[in-house]
């Protein structure tokens, strides 16, 4: 071990790669709980385990790229399941992706140990891509991770437009003439590269929470898409950082657990503080109109005038 | 080849003998319906009839069993800019992080085409838009922040923004305050005088009469259609709406007042 300071090159680059990990995900993140696609992206991160194994399985070469493309296979393979679930089955929506999510799971568990328990090269220590470990991780790794993450981002920006207009409204778009199954599958497939990039840093239980928590944190603060896309980075690398930095000072120490509790962290003070959405602030408003109409007394005509809360003018 | 046509400007909408069912059971049958503008064109029928299942199969968002729709003598897919929407308010998720004039600015993207964003034409198209709402003071209030009479004047902001010849309003009145009745009904107005022809989704008989020129009954079936004083008659609203009659029987003498008076 290297005494904390001066950090060593490798400590420094996987820092910065895990920030730009955390920050993509924070912003990738944003258009899957705005389209509602939180839970497809759970299923997906749960079933890139299996993928993990299997491309160890059939390759034998324990490289993270090698490894990260099987999970990111097996990922959109149980999307494509889950999508012919719903649509060829009368299964609801939420027991499809419980469905899923739990088979993908089980798979990639029974893959995984019994690779361990067979002592099958290189199997050792895979499971840090259930909970993530970072300080594993070499400085071409980071790098590679960093540079995809950077490259989600841009795609964000630039598909932005389209997302938005069928998240919010799927049947004007349709009508407008755009073509709404595409742009949705462009999405769900960015949140499956996104769950692959984290999934070294998260682990396959937990990445999900990387791509849910900030933009959850970040609606809190602002009622414009842009602002929330930029908050959401800023939760999300910040909670990047303080996992890879606990998880580095503490021995096995796995380092999703601690992004995922840094990013609640942030939820919880944007649930309380933030103004105007916040527990805090709305208490405040409450509290303020009844006042003003205790003061008003019984003639209507003193009414406050303040819109207050959520109601129209 | 060409066929000599006794008019040489086709019709604005043509549905030929469409029928739409949902699995098994047919939602509309041999609709067979023409529509010209401009004018205010009113879809009638009681709950569950078809009636916005009808504008959706027009527009594309439901498959159709069988039968075609036209637009200008052309499928949707050729003039889909030419075509404006107004779907119902309870589709859409009214917390969603967006400000009314966002809103009504994606009315500007199918114009704009793929990646493309908005700049300062739109930006003064979508201004424009909401004033001729009476909006253009809450521009930059987010979306839920609005009553329901507003958040509908909203998606009428962003249908005019796209700039079409045809609209298709999806029960714009539901559940909306006599004076943005008001308004919507003068912006309507206001696009028949400018040439355009607007389909209206509607299940209030009593209203129907005054602010369509020309309706059709729908009850699965076309049970009728024409201009509204010839068409809401006691006899067809009794065909359409065979629920209760003696509640049917009271409309239908409302409706023949209207028409009785000047």
């Amino acid at each position: 071990m290297t005494g904390p300071f001066p950090l060593p090159y490798n400590t420094l680059v996987v820092a910065g790669g895990m920030a730009a990990v955390g920050c993509a995900a924070g912003v990738v993140g944003c258009l899957g709980v705005l389209r509602r696609r939180s839970l497809a992206a759970d299923a997906a991160s749960h079933a890139t385990l299996a993928g993990v194994a299997l491309a160890l399985a059939a390759t034998g070469r324990r490289e993270l790229p090698v490894l990260l493309a099987g999970g990111l296979l097996t990922a959109i393979g149980s999307l494509v399941v889950l999508v012919m679930l719903r649509r060829f089955t009368r299964t609801r929506e939420d027991a499809a992706t419980a469905i899923v999510l739990g088979v993908s799971f089980g798979l990639g568990i029974t893959l995984l140990s019994g690779m361990t328990a067979r002592g099958i090269p290189g199997s050792a220590g895979l499971e840090q891509f259930l909970l993530g470990q970072t300080a594993a991780l070499t400085a071409a790794d980071a790098m590679l991770l960093g540079c995809l993450s950077v490259a989600a981002v841009t795609l964000v920006w630039v598909g932005l437009k389209e997302v938005v207009l069928v998240a919010f409204d799927a049947p004007f778009a349709a009508a407008s003439g755009w073509p709404v199954f595409a742009i949705d599958t462009a999405l769900v497939a960015l949140l499956a590269v996104m769950v692959v990039v984290g999934l070294p840093a998260a682990g396959a239980v937990l990445v999900t929470a990387l791509l849910v928590i900030p933009p959850s944190a970040a609606r809190q603060w602002t009622d414009r898409v842009a602002t929330m896309l930029v908050l959401s980075g800023a939760f999300g690398l910040t909670a990047a950082l303080v996992g890879v930095a606990i998880s580095a000072a503490v021995p096995r120490l796995a380092t999703g657990p601690v992004m995922v509790l840094a990013a609640a962290a942030i939820f919880a003070a944007s649930f309380f503080l933030a103004p105007k959405r916040g527990v805090w602030a709305r208490w405040r408003q409450q509290r303020e109109l009844q006042q003003e109409w205790s003061r008003a007394g019984r003639d209507p005509t003193q009414a406050p005038t303040k819109a207050a809360g959520r109601s129209g003018p | 080849m060409s066929r000599p046509q006794p008019d040489s400007s086709p019709h604005c909408l043509e549905f030929h003998d469409v029928t739409v069912a949902y699995g098994r059971r047919p939602v509309l049958w041999n609709i067979d319906l023409t529509v010209d503008g401009p004018g205010l064109f009113g879809i009638i029928g009681p709950n569950g009839a078809g009636k916005s299942t009808l504008l959706k199969a027009a527009l594309g968002l439901v498959p159709l069993a069988g039968g075609s729709v036209q637009f200008f003598g052309q499928p949707l897919r050729a003039v889909r800019t030419r075509v404006g929407y107004v779907p119902q308010r309870e589709t859409v998720d009214w917390d969603f992080p967006v400000s009314v004039f966002d809103v009504v600015l994606m009315g500007t993207y199918a114009r704009l085409g793929w990646f493309r964003r908005p700049g300062p034409r739109e930006r003064e198209l979508a201004r424009d838009c909401l004033a001729r709402v009476g909006l253009a003071d809450v521009a930059n209030r987010q979306i839920g922040r609005l009553s329901g009479g507003q958040q509908q004047r909203v998606f009428l902001a962003r249908a005019l923004a796209q700039q079409a010849d045809l609209y298709f309003l999806d029960e714009p009145m539901a559940g909306v305050d006599a004076r943005s009745q008001e308004q919507i009904f003068a912006v309507l107005s206001a696009l028949r005088a400018a040439g355009k022809l607007i389909v209206v989704v509607h299940h209030d008989l009593r209203s129907a009469s005054e602010w369509f020129d020309r309706v059709a009954l729908v009850d699965m079936r076309l049970i009728a259609t024409g201009p509204a004083a010839e068409v809401l008659t006691p006899e067809n609203l009794q065909r359409t709406y065979a629920g209760p009659l003696d509640v049917l029987d009271e409309l239908g003498r409302a409706v023949a007042r209207r028409e009785r008076t000047p």
